[in-house]
């Protein structure tokens, strides 16, 4: 009896630990209609018409660690409406509303504000686009590029301490995901730094002359990339500045999003704006500041009298060095030839024997 | 010129500018190459500069070299040793503010020299011990040896020409740095203060650009005069190989002041009775005549 008793206890909590192992915690939240179903499965995928594979897998556990996590599937993939779905023909359009509500708001959650605001800027698809400047504009992925949409990890401000004092009345879970919410935006005006900023506005795009050419865009355009590399900011950023300006500091708001052609009225860098653009860095900022030239080139056309200057400046250095560098070679030749030798040794370094004419 | 030549001797025909020997008095008739008989302390005989100059010298030589290293690493930021030497400063963040720290660094040592300068002169002039043929302002006799020294190099001069104090090479490196720090510390105030200097500018637009363009130029000439120029005239010309020891002890050597500052070198004979005994020496040992 005492071992059947033994027997079944043990079994029991073999019972239990087999079934709490199966449980784990992950997109349930998410997966209300079951996807998952199929699209855990590793191999799920095909060969498209192109000859590509294309993998289906959804792997739960990086999902439940992505910015989505608690979006059902079918809030972005709207599209699909019965099960087996269709081969997917569709992109996801990123101003979808998604049926989660966030903390402090009855409104469904959506881009789509932030899609409005992109759209009215210069980037935004316009009617009287030509195909090029059409198929040129980026979109939201473009910039967006963190393939599967994970946290960014960085540090928090005054995390541990203002924490502790929300938790006197909020409960932990739902609280400190607002406020790391919101203190990962209070940091900077964006959480990229300097460099990849201005890397992804550069490479591929505006540092692309052939493209930026075809699109006919304006001179400053055209040189901006390499006018703001030889400015004091772009050098800065290059080397690894993480104060100095990178492009969306002086391009676009708060909102990173509203960046616009220099004429345009509401662009930050709008004569009429330019002041408080400026100011956001520099102190005691007037109109006459704000005319200083932040994209310089000194060219023969844009700058004529500065490019002489420069030009004259090199003549004068190179002429100079020279010259110098000649004197000095002709003055050791000469004294050499009258008997110097390269050190002081016994008291003197006139210990050679003199080539030169002399009279007396 | 006639001033350059009414302070050697009071009888020009014995001793005029070109004439082999010059008379000295208390000394004798002294040969124009006797440097190359005289004996020499590498470490320096003959006074020649204060105690103020040496520590002004100091001061701007190690803020130079730290503002080229910070300077030029920021100004060619995309070659590929620059993030190399810009990590060995911590970051652009912290070069920009050692390149400040050097600046005004050296613009007070730029300060004490203006003060020790006027001060000085003043002070001679009160004393009547002014000459201007000792300082560093130029006159038309440096461009008469310029060309006298050239033809020497060339085999078509016998001597050198006798020049004071300061010749026609360290007056030309003398003006070149009064207007490269002119214009540096002008252009370089322009960058750091750029929101005052603006509303100095008349067009700050192109006051900006100006002094962007002028602060670097200047800079780079500056860097490679001293590094191909300054460098060789104080270590690897033969004579002052491996270094002068003048910019730590203040002395030069007594063959080279007579060699390029021979018309100095009389005055520190009316000055130092020793040396005036040590030239005797020297002449009868070689079988000069002396009083």
């Amino acid at each position: 009896m005492e071992f059947i008793k033994i027997i079944t206890r043990k079994t029991l909590f073999l019972a239990i630990f087999l079934l709490f192992s199966f449980m784990t915690p992950g997109v349930d939240a998410a997966d209300k209609e079951n996807c998952l179903m199929c699209h855990k499965y590793r191999q799920i995928g095909r060969i498209d018409e192109k000859g590509r594979k294309r993998s289906y897998f959804v792997s739960e556990n990086i999902y439940a660690n992505t910015v989505h996590r608690n979006v059902p599937c079918r809030d972005c993939h709207t599209y699909i409406e019965k099960l087996p779905h269709d081969p997917v023909t569709q992109e996801v359009n990123c101003a979808n509303e998604c049926h989660i509500k966030p903390p402090f708001s009855n409104e469904n959650f959506s881009h789509k504000k932030i899609i409005d605001v992109y759209n009215r800027s210069v980037h935004g698809p316009k009617e009287d686009d030509s195909p090029e400047l059409k198929a040129a504009k980026p979109y939201c992925k473009y910039c967006h590029l963190n393939p599967i949409y994970t946290r960014v990890d960085e540090q928090q401000i005054a995390f541990e301490q203002t924490l502790s004092r929300c938790l006197n009345c909020h409960e932990r879970k739902g609280v400190t995901q607002a406020y790391k919410h919101i203190t990962h935006r209070l940091r900077a005006k964006t959480s990229r730094t300097p460099q990849e900023i201005v890397q992804l506005c550069a490479k591929n795009c505006h540092a692309d002359l052939v493209l930026m050419k075809k699109l006919k865009v304006s001179r400053e355009s055209m040189e901006a990339v390499k006018t703001y590399n030889e400015s004091i900011h772009g050098k800065a950023v290059g080397l690894g500045s993480q104060t100095a300006a990178d492009c969306v500091s002086c391009h676009a708001t708060s909102s990173i999003h509203d960046i616009y052609k220099k004429d345009e009225p509401h662009a930050t860098v709008h004569k009429s704006n330019l002041v408080k653009t400026c100011k956001q860095c520099h102190e005691n900022v007037t109109e006459r500041f704000a005319q200083i030239d932040v994209h310089s080139e000194i060219g023969p056309h844009e700058k004529p009298f500065l490019y002489t200057v420069n030009v004259a400046l090199g003549f004068v250095f190179y002429g100079s060095v020279f010259s110098l560098i000649g004197l000095a070679m002709l003055e050791s030749y000469g004294r050499r030839k009258d008997g110097i030798k390269m050190q002081i040794i016994h008291g003197t370094s006139w210990r050679g024997e003199s080539k030169q004419k002399k009279s007396n | 010129m006639s001033t350059s030549t009414e302070n050697i001797a009071a009888n020009p025909k014995e001793t005029g500018a070109d004439e082999y020997y010059t008379f000295v008095e208390g000394v004798g008739n002294i040969p124009r190459d006797i440097y190359k008989l005289v004996k020499s302390d590498p470490l320096g005989d003959l006074p020649r500069y204060s105690i103020h100059i040496v520590v002004q010298h100091f001061m701007t030589f190690v803020t130079f070299l730290i503002l080229a290293a910070t300077g030029l690493t920021l100004h060619f930021a995309s070659l590929w040793w620059a993030p190399l030497v810009m990590k060995l400063f911590g970051g652009p963040d912290t070069a920009r503010f050692i390149h400040r720290i050097a600046a005004a660094l050296m613009v007070m040592a730029s300060v004490y020299h203006l003060i020790t300068i006027i001060g000085g002169t003043l002070q001679k002039i009160m004393t009547k011990k002014f000459d201007i043929n000792r300082t560093q302002i130029p006159l038309l006799k440096d461009a008469h040896d310029i060309v006298h020294d050239i033809k020497y190099f060339l085999g078509k001069e016998e001597q050198r020409p006798k020049m004071y104090k300061f010749m026609y090479k360290q007056k030309l490196h003398y003006v070149a740095i009064l207007w490269g720090t002119f214009v540096l510390v002008a252009a370089g105030t322009s960058l750091l203060f750029p929101e005052t200097m603006a509303t100095i500018w008349p067009n700050p637009r192109f006051g900006q650009d100006l002094a962007r363009l002028m602060h670097a130029d200047e800079a780079i000439m500056a860097i490679t005069v001293v590094v191909f120029w300054h460098w060789s005239n104080v270590h690897l010309v033969p004579g002052r190989f491996p270094l002068q020891w003048s910019f730590l002890t203040g002395k030069i050597t007594r063959e080279h002041q007579i060699e390029e500052h021979f018309l100095e070198y009389v005055h520190n004979l009316n000055e130092i009775p020793e040396e005036r005994e040590y030239m005797k020496k020297i002449l009868r040992e070689n079988g000069y005549d002396t009083i």
